[in-house]
């Protein structure tokens, strides 16, 4: 009972104090809707709207009679995916001069030239051929996005030729025949793993854990919702860190003005008093992050995922932020000292969490890997699998990780507390 | 009890009886270890060395008793300022165990008790000084504790909400409640105390009412001057003087033990006048705490 009313109490100061009221509530959805509002704004499907890009594509590609498909057709085809329908607006050219003019004249963002012998050199073991990207000098992010979707496709190709190499040589070796049709099967397969790679990457999922969610479930979202979910997930991440630690801070503060010391002097043991503290601290950000995702699926209609497992990662990231606090808290003097050290602290193990890059893609892989060095990296994961139509089995290995992040945090910043006031 | 904080002794071998009913006062200068006896006894220090009871409980093994049998009344206003005065008493109320309607009736009890009932609901931290003071002591009172220990709690205060603390000391210990008092102000132990321990460097160096430690110093007059010179120009020649048992020079004031003044005063008139000083202001006191501490100690009891 005691518990409660320690965390009564310091819920009720925390819910009086303006300056806590406005960084919980106020702040992350203040960042979120500024780059809302950057990116083009309150739009009808509540995401931003990127421009689509008008592209002229010339394929030059001429296959040998010795291959029975184009890789030139293939990129052409894979640039009119209907997925890409949002970003590209893809137009074949007759010619290279055409497809040229109509970029000098505005009426194309991008031309994409492909070779003559773009299938014959890139099949050959030594073979190089060059895709040309032709482009609007006053335009950056269309061909930026262009330049990363034929990169895509090369690099996956590259990845295929190294593939069959490596299986032509070990059936070689085993005396085993190969024949066209064989090297164009392994291509074939090495292409989809690649794109279900890629697919997986794009959706924040790291390639060496294979927790990224069945596509079955993945629920089409449109370019702007899909990149508005992680940008507020991360706001949601860090400012539930830093009242995680601002609430931890009220154990120092009330040491330093006395009443930590007459709380010691009544028959209340000091682990219900922590634990008074503890679960402060819980339920604010239980009302924190519930109270962010509501607004934010209200204000920029983001769709957080299955309920069950949004409160699974959102209880990870509570007990990840509640012990994280705790023990950022238990190692300062001073109130003086914990307002530069949280703010440093939290900033820094937020940008290694990559809470302030959910919004830029195709960042390298082992920044995904560097992410899960922090509790923060692993609830955005968590997340992130949420967002994308995960279910409960999908985000049990990151809530389990948060969940164990936090209780070990937890219970170091508790022992150091403990110490320091035995 | 000892206490050493590394090579601090902050309180060595003290050793003293406190009856139901008394006020006891701890008289001493800062640094004397007056507030480590306190917090022991409130158990938020471990002794070093020894155990004290508390209403026949143990510090050391039956912590939570003595808690629940004693109101602790913090040397620092400890308040949250941010809730509302009747806010306070509540939270502190239900860490003493109260719940329900026997909480709402002593809540009103201690307003009334300490003046803020027409303030029940402003914010503490826009009170004055002196009310805080008063909801301070309020706190301690809510569980109608055996033992209340205030630990200097008109240090840094007015004269008049001083006064009101006193006041209300005495009134908790005509209710029956023991009062446990630390203070540095000679004064306020004479006026309130049954029983006093003097005590200097961590130790007890005189214990006693009032009458029997002022005997200590037997019917020596003190002698407060100042003069328009160093004292360093006339200390010397005052000790040698007859009748003069003491001397101290402490922040341009000196402070003479003195058999009777009467005799002695003009024989440091005229010391005086032949060093080429002049004594400036002249105040004689009849025996006193102060003299007693200068008489045991050699210094004067002052911060």
């Amino acid at each position: 009972m005691k518990v409660l009313d320690i965390a009564l109490k310091d819920m009720l100061r925390s819910f009086r104090s303006g300056f806590a009221l406005v960084m919980m509530f106020v702040v992350p959805l203040l960042i979120t809707g500024i780059i809302y509002s950057a990116f083009g704004g309150l739009g009808g499907d509540g995401g931003f709207d990127l421009p689509v890009t008008r592209v002229q594509v010339v394929n030059l590609d001429q296959p040998g009679p010795q291959f029975s498909f184009s890789l030139g057709q293939m990129l052409v085809g894979f640039l009119q995916d209907e997925r890409l329908a949002e970003l590209l607006q893809v137009t074949e050219a007759a010619d290279e001069a055409n497809a040229r003019a109509a970029v000098d004249s505005q009426d194309a963002g991008v031309a994409v030239i492909i070779p003559p012998d773009f299938t014959t050199a890139a099949l050959a073991p030594e073979g190089r051929a060059s895709i040309t990207l032709y482009q609007d000098p006053t335009l950056t992010l269309g061909p930026g996005i262009v330049k990363g979707i034929v990169s895509q496709f090369v690099d996956g190709f590259a990845g295929t030729r190294i593939a069959s190499g490596v299986v032509a040589d070990q059936l070689g070796q085993r005396g085993v025949a190969i024949d066209a049709s064989l090297m164009q099967e392994v291509a074939m397969q090495y292409g989809a793993w690649a794109e279900a790679l890629g697919r997986s990457r794009g959706e924040g999922a790291h390639p060496a854990l294979d927790i990224q969610p069945p596509p079955s479930k993945t629920e089409p979202v449109s370019q702007g919702a899909g990149m508005m979910g992680p940008i507020m997930a991360g706001m949601v991440i860090f400012f539930a860190f830093f009242t995680g630690a601002s609430t931890a801070e009220t154990i120092i503060r009330e040491d330093e003005v006395g009443t930590l010391a007459r709380l010691f002097t009544t028959p209340t043991p000091r682990a219900v008093i922590l634990g008074g503290k503890f679960a402060a601290g819980f339920i604010t950000l239980i009302a924190q992050v519930v109270v962010l995702m509501l607004a934010s699926a209200v204000i920029f209609r983001i769709r957080w995922g299955e309920p069950l497992s949004v409160a699974l990662v959102a209880l990870g990231l509570v007990v990840a932020a509640v012990g994280f606090g705790l023990f950022i808290m238990s190692f300062l003097k001073s109130t003086r000292q914990a307002g530069p050290v949280m703010g440093t602290v939290l900033t820094l193990s937020g940008m290694v969490g990559g809470l302030f890059t959910t919004g830029i893609p195709n960042l390298p892989a082992a920044y995904d890997t560097i992410n899960l060095l922090t509790p923060h990296g692993w609830v955005l994961r968590g997340w992130k699998l949420v967002m994308a139509g995960g279910g409960v089995g999908d985000v049990l290995l990151p809530v389990l990780v948060t969940l164990g992040m936090g209780i070990i945090f937890f219970a170091v910043g508790a022992l150091v507390f403990r110490r320091r006031f035995a | 009890m000892h206490k050493n904080f590394g090579d601090v002794y902050a309180v060595q071998g003290v050793n003293f009886d406190v009856q139901a009913g008394e006020i006891f006062s701890l008289l001493g200068p800062n640094g004397a270890g007056k507030s480590t006896i306190i917090s022991m006894l409130a158990c938020l220090l471990e002794p070093t060395q020894g155990d004290a009871l508390v209403m026949g409980h143990s510090i050391l093994r039956d912590p939570m008793a003595v808690k629940a049998a004693i109101g602790v009344i913090p040397q620092d206003i400890a308040l949250y300022e941010d809730l509302s005065a009747r806010e306070n008493l509540n939270f502190w109320g239900k860490m003493y165990g109260l719940r329900g309607a026997a909480l709402r009736q002593r809540v009103d009890e201690v307003l009334g008790v300490i003046g803020l009932a027409e303030r029940q609901k402003g914010r503490v931290g826009k009170f004055s000084g002196g009310m805080k003071r008063r909801l301070n002591v309020g706190i301690a009172l809510l569980h109608k504790p055996h033992v209340i220990i205030m630990d200097e709690p008109t240090v840094g205060i007015d004269p008049q909400s001083r006064r009101n603390i006193l006041d209300n000391v005495k009134e908790l210990n005509q209710q029956g409640m023991t009062v446990l008092y630390t203070t540095h102000y000679m004064e306020e132990a004479q006026e309130l105390s049954d029983n006093i321990a003097i005590m200097d460097q961590g130790k007890i160096i005189a214990h006693g009412t009032h009458d029997e430690l002022v005997k200590i110093v037997g019917e020596l007059d003190r002698i407060d001057l100042t003069i328009n010179a160093e004292a360093g120009r006339v200390l010397e020649r005052w000790q040698a003087t007859e009748g003069v048992h003491q001397v101290s020079a402490e922040n341009g004031q000196l402070t003479l033990l003195v058999d009777d003044s009467n005799v002695v005063l003009p024989r440091l008139f005229e010391s005086a006048s032949r060093g080429g000083v002049r004594i400036t202001s002249v105040e004689i006191q009849e025996p006193n705490l102060e003299a007693v501490f200068l008489h045991l100690t050699g210094r004067a009891l002052r911060d």
